[in-house]
C-alpha cells in the first residue's frame, strides 16, 4: 500500500460514508428504534467486506481498485443514519474476516 | 515523487485521516454512553460545512490578527506534516511546532475580545507549563538513541527493537499529551464546556473551518510521531490500525472520565512529566 492508494482508500471511505448517509434519510423517515436487518444493506456490507479483506481471490482486477470498491460499499452501511446498519457491517465483517482466516491462515 | 505533490498527499491523508478518527472517537464515546453517536464522519461533514457558512467578525476583534491566526495554525501543522512524514526531519522542529501552536492557541483566545475566549488563553498558557514539559520526552528519546532525527530513530528501532518496551514512562508521557489535544478530554481545560468552545468560540464560517482542519491534521501527526517514536518502522496499514487503536483507547478514558479543573489537570500532568523523566532517567542507568 503507497500512499497514492491510501489516499484513495480514504477517499472512498469518505465518499461511501456520505451515498450511504443520504441514501439511509431518504429511506428510513424515523430515528433508529427496531431491531431490524435491511437486506439490501446486508447483501452490501458482505460484498464490501468481502473486496476490501480479500481483494488478491480477484485476480482480474487490480487490488487497489477492488479495495477502493470495497471500502466505498463498507462505508455506505457503515456511514447510515445513527443506528442502522450496525448489525449488516458486523455480519459483513464476520463472514469478510471468516474467508480471509481461511485464505491466509487455514490454507 | 515530486516534492510538492508529495507534501500535498501527506497533507490531505492527514486531514481526512485526523477528522475521521475525530469522528471515530465521538462515535465510540457515544456507544459507551449508550446513544447511537453521529455518524464517522461527522466532523469531516462539520469543517466542510464552516466553509459554506457566512464568515463574520466580532466588533471586539484584534484586527487583522484575528484573521491571521487561524491561518497560521494551519501553517504550522501544515509544516509538521513536511518535517514528520514528508522529510522525516528532526523531533526538535516537531517540538517548536508544538509550542508554537501553545502560542497560536493563546493568542486565538485573545484576539477575539470574547471573555470565554480570553479565559481560554489564559488556560492555554496555563496548560503549555505541563504539556511541553510532556513534550520534553524528547531528552528521554535522545538519551537513548543519541539522534533527534526522525529516520535516524526508526532505524535503530528496527536494530534494537521498539523504544516502547524499553522507555515505556516515556511513551506513557507522550501518550498522555495526545490525550490532552483529544475532544473532551480530562486536560482539555482550553477548550471545557464552561467556556464554551474555548479559544474557538468567536471564531466562525471559514476560520472555524481553517481551525478545524489544523484540528484534524495535529491529531493525525502526534499519533503519527508517537507511532513512529515509540513502535518502530511502520507500514501504512501498521500506522492505520495503530492510530485507530490509540483514538479508540483516548475515547474511552474520555468517555469515562470527567473533565478536570484546570489545576488539577495541570498538576496530574506535571506529577506525570516528574514521575515520566525521573523513571525514565533511572531505568536508563540501571
Amino acid at each position: 500500500m503507497n500512499e497514492t492508494s491510501y489516499l484513495l482508500y480514504l477517499i472512498s471511505f469518505v465518499l461511501g460514508s456520505v451515498v450511504g448517509l443520504v441514501l439511509s434519510y431518504q429511506k428510513y423517515k424515523s430515528p433508529f428504534a427496531i431491531d431490524k436487518i435491511d437486506v439490501l444493506a446486508l447483501i452490501i456490507s458482505i460484498i464490501g467486506w468481502f473486496l476490501t479483506l480479500n481483494s488478491p481471490l480477484l485476480t482480474f482486477i487490480p487490488s487497489y481498485i477492488s479495495i477502493a470498491i470495497g471500502l466505498f460499499l463498507v462505508a455506505m452501511v457503515l456511514g447510515m443514519r445513527p443506528g442502522y446498519g450496525r448489525y449488516e457491517t458486523i455480519i459483513g465483517l464476520l463472514l469478510g474476516g471468516i474467508i480471509w482466516l481461511l485464505r491466509t491462515v487455514a490454507l | 515523487m515530486n516534492l510538492m505533490l508529495n507534501i500535498l498527499l501527506n497533507v490531505t491523508i492527514a486531514f481526512l485521516l485526523g477528522s475521521l478518527l475525530f469522528g471515530l472517537q465521538r462515535k465510540v464515546m457515544a456507544r459507551i454512553q449508550m446513544r447511537p453517536g453521529p455518524p464517522i464522519i461527522q466532523h469531516l461533514l462539520h469543517t466542510l460545512k464552516f466553509y459554506i457558512k457566512e464568515s463574520t467578525f466580532p466588533k471586539t476583534a484584534a484586527m487583522p490578527f484575528y484573521i491571521a491566526i487561524a491561518s497560521i495554525l494551519c501553517v504550522i501543522w501544515v509544516s509538521a506534516v513536511i518535517v514528520g512524514p514528508v522529510a522525516q526531519g528532526s523531533l526538535l522542529l516537531i517540538f517548536a511546532i508544538y509550542a508554537l501552536h501553545k502560542i497560536v492557541e493563546h493568542n486565538a483566545g485573545s484576539s477575539s475580545g470574547s471573555p470565554y475566549g480570553k479565559l481560554s488563553c489564559v488556560r492555554a498558557v496555563f496548560s503549555a507549563a505541563a504539556e511541553v514539559p510532556l513534550f520534553a520526552v524528547l531528552i528521554i528519546i535522545y538519551l537513548k538513541t543519541g539522534t533527534m532525527v526522525l529516520s535516524d530513530i526508526t532505524a535503530y528501532q528496527a536494530q534494537n527493537g521498539a523504544l516502547l518496551f524499553t522507555i515505556p514512562l516515556a511513551a506513557l508521557m507522550f501518550f498522555v499529551l495526545i490525550l490532552s489535544k483529544a475532544p473532551y478530554s480530562p486536560f482539555a481545560i482550553t477548550k471545557g464546556k464552561d467556556i464554551i468552545s474555548g479559544y474557538e468560540t468567536e471564531h466562525f464560517g471559514l476560520l472555524r473551518g481553517y481551525l478545524m482542519i489544523s484540528e484534524s491534521i495535529a491529531w493525525y501527526m502526534l499519533l503519527w510521531i508517537f507511532l513512529t517514536v515509540f513502535l518502530g518502522p511502520l507500514s501504512l496499514l501498521g500506522y492505520l490500525v495503530g492510530m485507530v487503536i490509540i483514538s479508540v483507547i483516548v475515547a474511552f478514558i474520555n468517555a469515562t472520565t470527567p473533565m478536570l479543573n484546570p489545576n488539577h489537570s495541570i498538576m496530574v500532568q506535571v506529577t506525570l512529566v516528574f514521575i515520566g523523566i525521573v523513571g525514565s532517567i533511572i531505568l536508563l542507568m540501571l
